[in-house]
């Protein structure tokens, strides 16, 4: 039973009562403390969603630059539209979210549990709308879908005061209906209208979009991606890497003790370091690795082997079978 | 960082969330995540195809990993702003104590690769200060000498292991970074691999100039064969930067141009990748092979540093300068 909102931007007027509703129901409170700023490129000045508007009307104001001349208001328009989490059927900062702080509730909404978030920000950075933002207790908000009011059988805040029925809340399947007829009715009229979250877009929004222009437009993406897609290739290419990196790193181990065995003297022995004793270098068992790998048995075996190979080294240059390279004797 | 500069990164470019303001305690979980993991697998290396001489190396490294790890837990923790918090990463919080595990999320894996890492990490660690006499506590030392008695396919399969998570750990980070929405990180799959072979690279820089300052000769045999290590990976960096911003295009852009890209170029591939190599090649500035060895080191990992704060930051804040960061 998907719950959900199906706005219809034609009829959106841009009062803002759903972004004021939001603010009112959910106890928000205003922005930068109630001061009016200007955005100075709309005469939107909210701006975005973030961690305290959960609703807003975003103003597309498709007017040409050069206003100077005459007639420049043909093919000049206003789009609105309400903006809001879309609850997405794939919800990607419900999948990234480590503490299990989001969830899908019985409404089959997106619900970010306050007592549970932890403040890491994955959500923010997952979103490929851009709804999750971080408040100023560090942690992720978002619209609630008015959890509480639909627990009580009430429909959200916005919906109820959208005087133009604009935002239309009830079961998703039931508003995809209503929309399909509108943008039927709208195509009739030669309105180029569609409907923005069906399967294709992150499997389904529960809350999706009549649109008339690009998605983009809008200020949505046309084909949003999950976190999740990338993380296959990107753990498959890191081992890739470790792969080479293990190998690379024994290719260079390996080499002096290989040029030793090719009767060449070692590179880089300094007359302040121990005489190379060929493969193995002392160790027990010859020419293979160490037997031991344990640190604490492999450092008894590899002293034993030391005080052995006292004796086949020409000059040791420090006190003790290694030679003091090892350290042992520190 | 300033309001009035957070307002500049406030709007998110369409079909990207917002940038998840992620600064230096992730900068350094990154770059010493990298140096822990490192640390411990080139120890791990050496204990399994060094030889008696690598002694002083294999314990340097153990007793360096898990002391970096524990500053890893805290700048994570720090990061959160409220430390109380981390709990919730472990435990599913209505459900205490069942821990929660979502493998499918990039930080739950990382918290979980963390921990178990953590667990392979003290162990060399311990073994490294009984074998250094630094630990004496006689439980530990009769715990060593059980040790001594397991089979050793046992042993070696645990330190393979704990190479594995090791592994996990220094590329998880990359990983992390792509499992976004924000532009260059998702589209950037090769970060993993990246940061996984700056880890080993920086790792192998550090043991090098820990041995150097301990009083070993650049020549000696375990310098040389990790300085050896350090240059193949170096190259290998080198490689997949190229390929990275190649596969990028125009994404590649925050990374490689602005006031990033010039700490990029120099910083990250200039200092961190260039100048080592030809340090090793060729008798730059005059300085002995010993000098040229500890600039060399030092190089690799302040150029490790510099690549982890690009990588995070640039995309995040193409705008704002990098002094107000």
């Amino acid at each position: 039973m998907a719950k959900g909102f199906y706005t219809d931007t034609t009829i959106c007027i841009g009062c803002k009562a759903c972004q004021t509703a939001c603010h009112q129901w959910n106890e928000l409170p205003a922005v930068n403390d109630g001061q009016v700023e200007l955005t100075g490129n709309s005469y939107d000045n909210t701006g975005r969603l973030s961690a305290l508007d959960w609703r807003h009307v975003r103003f597309i104001e498709q007017f040409p630059e050069d206003r100077s001349q005459d007639g420049f208001l043909h093919g000049s328009r206003w789009l609105m539209m309400s903006d809001v989490c879309k609850h997405c059927v794939k919800a990607g900062c419900l999948e990234v979210c480590p503490t299990g702080a989001i969830i899908r509730t019985e409404f089959d909404s997106v619900f970010i549990q306050q007592d549970v978030c932890n403040g890491c920000r994955a959500c923010i950075a997952a979103c490929p709308f851009g709804v999750v933002d971080v408040g100023q207790d560090g942690k992720a908000h978002k619209c609630t879908l008015c959890y509480d009011r639909l627990q009580h059988g009430m429909e959200p805040a916005c919906a109820q005061a959208c005087p133009t029925d604009s935002i239309r809340f009830g079961e998703v399947s039931e508003l995809m209906v209503l929309a399909d007829q509108r943008v039927a009715d709208l195509r009739a009229e030669g309105v180029p209208a569609y409907v923005y979250g069906k399967e294709e877009i992150v499997g389904g929004l529960n809350c999706f979009f009549l649109l008339v222009d690009k998605p983009e437009v809008y200020g949505m993406p046309a084909d949003p991606r999950l976190p999740s897609d990338n993380v296959p290739e990107g753990l498959g290419l890191s081992a890739l890497t470790a792969a080479v990196v293990a190998a690379g790193s024994v290719v260079a181990f390996r080499k002096e003790r290989m040029d030793g065995m090719g009767g060449e003297p070692p590179p880089d022995t300094g007359p302040d370091t121990v005489p190379h004793t060929g493969p193995g270098g002392g160790s027990p068992g010859g020419g293979g690795p160490p037997p031991g790998v344990d640190l604490v048995a492999f450092m008894s075996a590899v002293h034993g082997a030391n005080e052995t190979a006292r004796g086949r080294r020409a000059e040791p240059k420090a006190e003790g079978g290694c030679g003091g390279a090892c350290g042992c004797h520190a | 960082m300033s309001a009035e500069l957070l307002a500049q990164v406030a709007t998110p470019v369409v079909g990207h969330g917002f940038a998840p303001h992620w600064g230096w305690y992730i900068v350094l979980y990154f770059f010493f995540g990298g140096l822990c993991a490192g640390s411990y697998f080139v120890a791990t290396l050496l204990l399994l195809l060094g030889d008696p001489r690598d002694r002083d190396t294999i314990r340097l490294g153990y007793l360096i990993s898990f002391p970096l790890l524990i500053l890893c837990a805290i700048l994570l923790i720090l990061d959160l702003g409220v430390p109380s918090r981390f709990w919730h990463m472990v435990f599913q919080s209505k459900n205490v104590p069942e821990l929660m595990f979502k493998p499918w999320s990039p930080i739950s894996l990382g918290t979980w690769i963390l921990s178990a890492f953590g667990l392979f990490s003290f162990v060399a660690f311990l073994g490294a200060l009984v074998d250094s006499g630094r630990l004496r506590w006689a439980p530990v030392l009769r715990l060593a000498d059980r040790v001594r008695g397991l089979p050793r396919q046992a042993v070696v399969a645990w330190n393979v292991l704990g190479s594995f998570f090791g592994f996990g750990l220094a590329g998880y980070t990359g990983v992390l970074v792509t499992a976004t929405t924000i532009p260059v990180w998702q589209n950037a799959r090769l970060l993993g691999g990246l940061f996984l072979t700056s880890a080993a690279s920086a790792s192998y820089a550090l043991l090098v100039l820990l041995l150097l300052r301990r009083g070993r000769a650049h020549s000696d045999p375990s310098v040389a064969k990790l300085a050896r290590a350090d240059r193949f990976t170096v190259v290998l960096e080198l490689l997949l930067i190229v390929v990275l911003v190649l596969t990028l295009g125009q994404a590649s852009r925050p990374i490689t141009t602005g006031g990033f890209g010039v700490l990029f170029w120099l910083g990250a591939v200039g200092l961190g990748v260039v100048a080592p190599l030809l340090l090793h090649r060729t008798a730059l500035g005059g300085w002995d092979a010993h000098r040229r060895e500890v600039i060399a080191a030092v190089c690799v990992l302040v150029g490790g540093l510099i690549l982890r704060f690009v990588v995070v930051m640039s995309p995040q804040y193409p705008m704002v300068p990098l002094w107000a960061l």
